[in-house]
């Protein structure tokens, strides 16, 4: 996306990485000023997404997720086998499944685009 | 033009008044609405009309909102807004927004001439970090080799495995805290602030807001590949900016020995 600012013949700075969706929420709805004088506009199901993108609360749910994951470590080698393992990374199906939330939040945001054009999402309380 | 009540002014950040928008510069919304400045002495906000009869907040008017004030950031000081700032109209915009914080907004601008701001994620490799674990944690390496063997007893099982889970859990916010501090040692001497951002994944290892003089850059981005280094295989590692200031407007203004520019 061009831009448009710009100030008595500055120079274009370089953006080595640009936000992905997932860093724009966390960015744009959380943080940023905020003033008094709103007039309140609906917001589409953000909140909905926000709260989805946010899963860091322990819970038993977590619990098994990690003792899953370890399971899927090879535990049948000796114990001083294990630090090996850091360099194994190619193998085994654990790989996969590390992405997870974000992602799972991206594919939400792109449902929730085509979604919102067909049926009118009960709007959302906002600013 | 549409009518008064349907109509409110969206805004994204306020900016030096000094600038010029290419015109063809558009924002939230949709169709995307053209993007112009409203001036009130030197400083400037930076709005486009809203429906706002229509939710906001699709992927589109997400990215817009970011993308219109990074790039602006890129050029000029910038105070982002949190999105979804509408007010009623363009005197609105003048009369109760940039007037009355005037002072406030021109003294934040001015602590933002020359730095922007840069995120730094890090990501555990799920297999890396849960070995690292088990290595230091004879405790969590017990209960692992258990839990597979004791596979028949599937409630003794379960109750293991949550304990083992509950285990990794608190070591890895363990690690996080302690590898937050690896990152802020490291990049110390190359930023101006810090905020640490609330992990956005139970694999998250650092997540940190950082103010960077736009002569710092790139020994940030040096600083960095070093501390990757470090971390391959174990940590991945993503720089993100520079970015408009979102995590270092509102705060108490910083120490002025500190200030870029004087």
């Amino acid at each position: 996306m061009t831009t448009g600012i710009q100030q008595g013949g500055g120079g274009v700075a370089a953006r080595p990485n640009s936000s992905g969706l997932a860093d724009v929420i966390d960015t744009i709805l959380d943080k940023g000023l905020v003033i008094d004088a709103y007039v309140r506009v609906s917001l589409v199901g953000i909140e909905l997404v926000t709260i989805d993108a946010r899963v860091v609360v322990a819970s038993v749910d977590t619990y098994l997720r990690f003792a899953e994951a370890v399971n899927r470590l090879d535990i049948s080698q000796e114990k001083e086998g294990l630090p090996g393992l850091v360099g194994d990374m190619t193998e085994g199906g654990a790989k996969h499944k590390t992405k997870g939330v974000l992602d799972a939040a991206g594919d939400k945001l792109r449902d929730l685009a085509s979604d919102s054009r067909e049926e009118e999402r009960a709007p959302r309380r906002g600013r | 033009m549409t009518t008064q009540t349907e109509t409110g002014i969206y805004i994204y950040g306020i900016l030096p008044g000094d600038v010029e928008l290419e015109e063809e510069t558009t924002g939230v919304g949709e169709p995307p609405a053209p993007v112009r400045l409203v001036k009130f002495r030197d400083i400037a906000a930076l709005v486009s009309d809203v429906d706002v009869a229509k939710p906001l907040g699709t992927p589109q008017d997400l990215m817009a909102h970011e993308d219109l004030l990074d790039a602006s950031a890129a050029e000029v000081p910038v105070l982002p807004m949190k999105f979804g700032a509408v007010v009623a109209n363009e005197d609105a915009v003048t009369g109760e927004f940039l007037e009355p914080h005037y002072d406030g907004f021109r003294a934040a601008l001015e602590q933002l001439e020359g730095v922007a701001e840069y995120v730094v994620k890090g990501r555990y490799v799920e297999r890396a970090i849960l070995a690292e674990i088990l290595a230091e944690n004879p405790a969590a390496a017990d209960l692992a080799a258990q839990a597979t063997s004791a596979g028949a007893d599937l409630m003794a099982s379960r109750e293991q495995q949550i304990q083992l889970g509950e285990i990794i859990g608190q070591a890895v916010e363990a690690k996080r805290e302690q590898d937050t501090q690896v990152l802020g040692d490291a990049l110390a001497g190359q930023v101006s602030a810090s905020v640490v951002r609330p992990p956005s994944h139970e694999l998250d290892a650092v997540h940190v807001a950082f103010l960077v003089e736009a002569n710092a850059a790139q020994r940030l981005e040096q600083a960095l590949t070093k501390l990757a280094a470090d971390w391959d295989g174990r940590v991945e590692l993503q720089l993100i900016g520079p970015l408009a200031a979102y995590d270092f407007v509102g705060m108490t203004p910083p120490d002025p020995s500190q200030s870029p520019g004087g």
